[in-house]
């Protein structure tokens, strides 16, 4: 039986007398690994800011654990619910890198002991042990990023969100990012990503929720829902390259999902040596 | 609280004689206010002043936002009438209204400026003024990008609540370290900021050494000129008379003392 | 016509010891469209900062061998005479557009350098209409979309007419359409406009197929250089760890399969009709 960790019903956000979701309805499972994808401006930052309770809802209701984010203060959920946002620069504040970490585990109240172990442990896993005593200001791009991903996962929360975390990351570094996420979800945690890189979703997501103008307009399988043409262009959003090959080559007709290079060269030869099927 | 007094400087596009008025000649009137304000002690001239000001207010169809700003100002206003109503022996109820009085009328001026002037038009004064280029352009971007950095605050806020941080906890000493993450990361960040601002301006070739241009030239109109002479004439007069001790006694009336 | 010449060209950021770029040798003609792309950190932007006198103006350091920018030497040449001939589109158009309507960020540039109202108001009209920013100019830049504002950092370069336009990592903070349409209007400016177009990008798949040439660079020196058909399919490329377009991956598989495409393909529509191709002459065989 899977746990419900997430419950949405209902949910209209308004800002500034605009709607800016309107009539979400959400469940979240324990284990999941879930790309909320969107184009700017749709909504998805949004969405994710009530999960640990920076937002709450203008009416509906958001439930984390079962509990009413209303009634939870942003500390509490945050403990549950770890975000890390998209730019390190808005959080990076300390005099090392070994006290950044040390940051949420401080303000989460846990012994010394403990905050040794974990500091320890987050370093190592985002390979930053070395830089333990240095400042956060002196790293390069891609080590800050991977120092505030290192803060959040220092204190083990069940649900750790993304916000656009491959914007202006290079190949090695989206790699990298890609390779973490997985590790987590070995380790049961619940993944949501929020991104509007249709190529890094391919394959690595099992499930996909698509918002546009404020609303969802799909979620479920990766295999519909990148394969969907129409759905895609309606979130002005576009097909990722080898499913666009697919559709251009099937005449846009029957496209199955493929993620790699390897699978599409594997149906072209079963088309090569078919040719009936053309 | 606070947040109502800066929608009563912030300015509003609008089509009236008022807006249409140089910035300088609305400086004019700004100076003249602060100048009769200060000569006179007196409740008639400054509640007068303050009339005038209300009237333009109508004029310039800004009056709601005007309010705002009063009422934004009343706290200090009444501040400053206590302060003198305690530490004034003589005249104490006339010295205290009048010194209220002149507090609203100052920032009465001001707002009808800031209201109808947009912050373009005043850089444009300023330079017109003979302050360089460089320093009405740091006003201009200073200006444009407060909106942004709010936007910032919020966001390192967000993003430090969001690993735990509680602002509201703790005692006074607490209260104040538990800004220094806020702090931090938005002063690092809006240097950086202000670095590509730089860039930016180093390649659309500012610095450059010959005389800048500029697309749009305010000119002083008719009803500019006609208005600067009114505003002349009106303040050199009253103060003239006032000198000469020849201004009608209702000027002078004072409320009865406790 | 040679453009942008850089011979054994070296740079050290300030006191620091750390070479960041190393020995670079580039030749750059007048109207080409060049794409320079490596990992993190290769020196891209540095790279880019030299081409518009960001450096050693505005960055010091140490800069040594021979640099030659539309004869001018950027070590001897003041930025704003730079400024006229190179424009420079940084990733974040919110920290390049500061005054408060799009029509006074176009006559920005212009302004700084001394022009008459009646010129700029000329050349404003011009931009604006090559560039769709008509209806847009009253409106304050922070009022747009990130890629609406891309376009009017774009415009407000691009009305300086310089003879390159640099562009860092320009569709960075931008979402996938808007990412799609600007790439289309760099296209079209570089073939109406007849200008040469540098890019630095990190996602090759959409501006692979337009560009005339790739350079790729690591560790502070230029690794690979040339028609990206060739270059994205050479062994060192791989080994670099950039984002190789998935078509040309498909494209290397199918060499491994021994079908051999008439040339490489840069996206998907190019794909396509290679193997289309490819397929109905086995048919015809």
């Amino acid at each position: 039986m899977r746990e419900k960790i997430i419950e949405i019903r209902k949910l209209w956000f308004k800002y500034e007398n605009t709607f800016v979701l309107k009539d979400i309805n959400l469940d979240i499972y324990k284990g999941e690994t879930i790309a909320i994808l969107g184009e700017n401006g749709a909504g998805k930052t949004t969405l994710i800011k009530h999960f640990n309770g920076l937002l709450k809802p203008t009416s509906g209701y958001v439930k984390v654990f079962g509990k009413d984010i209303r009634e939870s203060s942003v500390a509490e959920l945050a403990r549950k619910v770890g975000m890390v946002f998209q730019n390190p620069d808005h959080q990076l504040f300390a005099e090392t890198v070994w006290e950044e970490v040390a940051f949420a585990l401080k303000n989460f109240g846990y012994s010394k002991k403990i905050i040794e172990k974990r500091v320890k442990w987050a370093l190592e896993i985002m390979g930053l042990t070395q830089y333990s005593n240095n400042s956060p200001f002196s790293l390069s791009d891609g080590e800050r990023k991977r120092l505030s991903i290192a803060s959040i996962l220092c204190y083990d929360p069940d649900i750790i969100v993304f916000d656009e975390p491959t914007v202006g990351q290079d190949f090695y570094q989206k790699e990298r990012l890609a390779e973490i996420l997985k590790l987590l979800a070995t380790r049961g945690k619940t993944i949501i990503v929020v991104t509007h890189d249709i190529e890094f979703i391919v394959g690595r997501f099992n499930r996909i929720i698509v918002i546009s103008k404020g609303k969802i307009i799909a979620d479920g399988l990766a295999s519909k829902i990148l394969t969907n043409i129409e759905l895609l262009r309606k979130a002005n959003l576009y097909p990722p390259q080898l499913i666009y090959a697919n559709y251009l080559f099937n005449e846009k007709k029957n496209i199955s999902y493929i993620e790699t290079p390897r699978e599409f060269v594997k149906m072209i030869l079963r088309r090569v040596y078919e040719p009936k099927s053309l | 609280m606070s947040l109502k007094v800066f929608e009563g400087l912030k300015f509003k596009k609008k089509n009236t004689v008022i807006h249409r008025l140089d910035a300088r000649t609305k400086g004019l009137y700004v100076i003249s206010t602060m100048i009769i304000a200060v000569i006179f002690t007196d409740i008639v001239p400054l509640l007068l002043l303050l009339i005038i000001c209300f009237v333009l207010a109508i004029m310039a169809k800004v009056v709601s936002e005007w309010i705002k700003t009063m009422k934004g100002v009343a706290i200090f206003a009444l501040i400053i009438f206590i302060l003198n109503f305690i530490t004034i022996t003589e005249n104490r109820i006339n010295q205290s209204i009048a010194m209220f009085l002149r507090f609203l009328v100052l920032s009465a001026s001001f707002s009808i400026f800031f209201l109808t002037t947009s912050p373009d038009d005043f850089s444009q004064a300023l330079l017109k003024m003979g302050i360089p280029y460089e320093y009405t352009l740091m006003l201009t971007i200073a200006l444009r990008f407060i909106p942004t950095l709010a936007r910032d605050v919020q966001t390192i806020i967000d993003a430090q609540r969001s690993r735990g941080l509680e602002l509201e906890k703790g005692n006074i000493m607490k209260k104040i370290k538990n800004y220094i993450p806020i702090l931090i990361p938005l002063i690092i960040y809006e240097i950086r900021r202000s670095i590509m601002i730089a860039e930016a301006l180093e390649s659309r070739a500012f610095g450059a050494e010959v005389k800048r241009t500029n697309l749009y030239e305010t000119k002083l109109s008719l009803i500019d000129y006609a208005s600067i002479l009114i505003i002349f004439i009106f303040t050199i007069l009253i103060i003239y008379l006032h000198y000469l001790h020849i201004l009608p006694s209702i000027f002078y009336l004072k409320l009865p003392e406790i | 016509m040679m453009q942008i010449f850089l011979k054994n060209v070296s740079f050290w950021y300030g006191d620091s010891d750390k070479l960041v770029l190393k020995n670079i040798n580039l030749k750059i003609d007048k109207g080409e469209f060049v794409l320079i792309t490596g990992p993190s950190g290769c020196g891209k932007t540095t790279l880019c900062r030299i081409l518009n006198g960001l450096i050693p103006n505005f960055y010091s350091g140490k800069l040594i061998g021979e640099i030659n920018i539309l004869g001018y030497d950027v070590r001897k040449t003041p930025t704003y005479v730079l400024a006229k001939n190179v424009g420079m589109v940084f990733q974040n158009p919110e920290n390049q557009l500061f005054l408060s309507s799009v029509e006074r960020e176009l006559a920005f540039g212009l302004e700084n350098l001394g022009m008459h109202p009646n010129e700029i108001r000329k050349k404003i009209y011009f931009i604006s209409k090559i560039m769709g920013l008509e209806s847009i100019l009253e409106k304050a830049p922070y009022e747009l979309s990130g890629g609406q504002q891309q376009k009017v950092a774009i415009a407000s370069m691009l009305v300086m007419e310089p003879k390159i336009l640099i562009l860092d990592e320009p569709t960075s903070n931008l979402d996938p359409i808007s990412t799609l349409n600007l790439i289309k209007l760099i296209s079209d400016l570089n073939r109406k406009l007849d200008i040469t177009i540098i890019v630095v990008e990190h996602r090759l798949e959409l501006i692979s197929p337009i560009v005339s040439r790739v350079i790729l660079m690591k560790n502070g020196r230029i690794v690979l250089d040339g028609d990206p058909r060739k270059i994205f399919v050479e062994k060192k490329a791989e080994a670099l760890g950039i984002g190789i377009p998935k078509v040309v991956e498909i494209y290397k598989e199918l060499c491994k399969e021994n079908i051999r495409l008439s040339r490489v393909p840069l996206s998907p529509k190019e794909l396509v009709d290679e193997i289309r191709r490819i397929v109905y002459e086995r048919k015809d065989n």
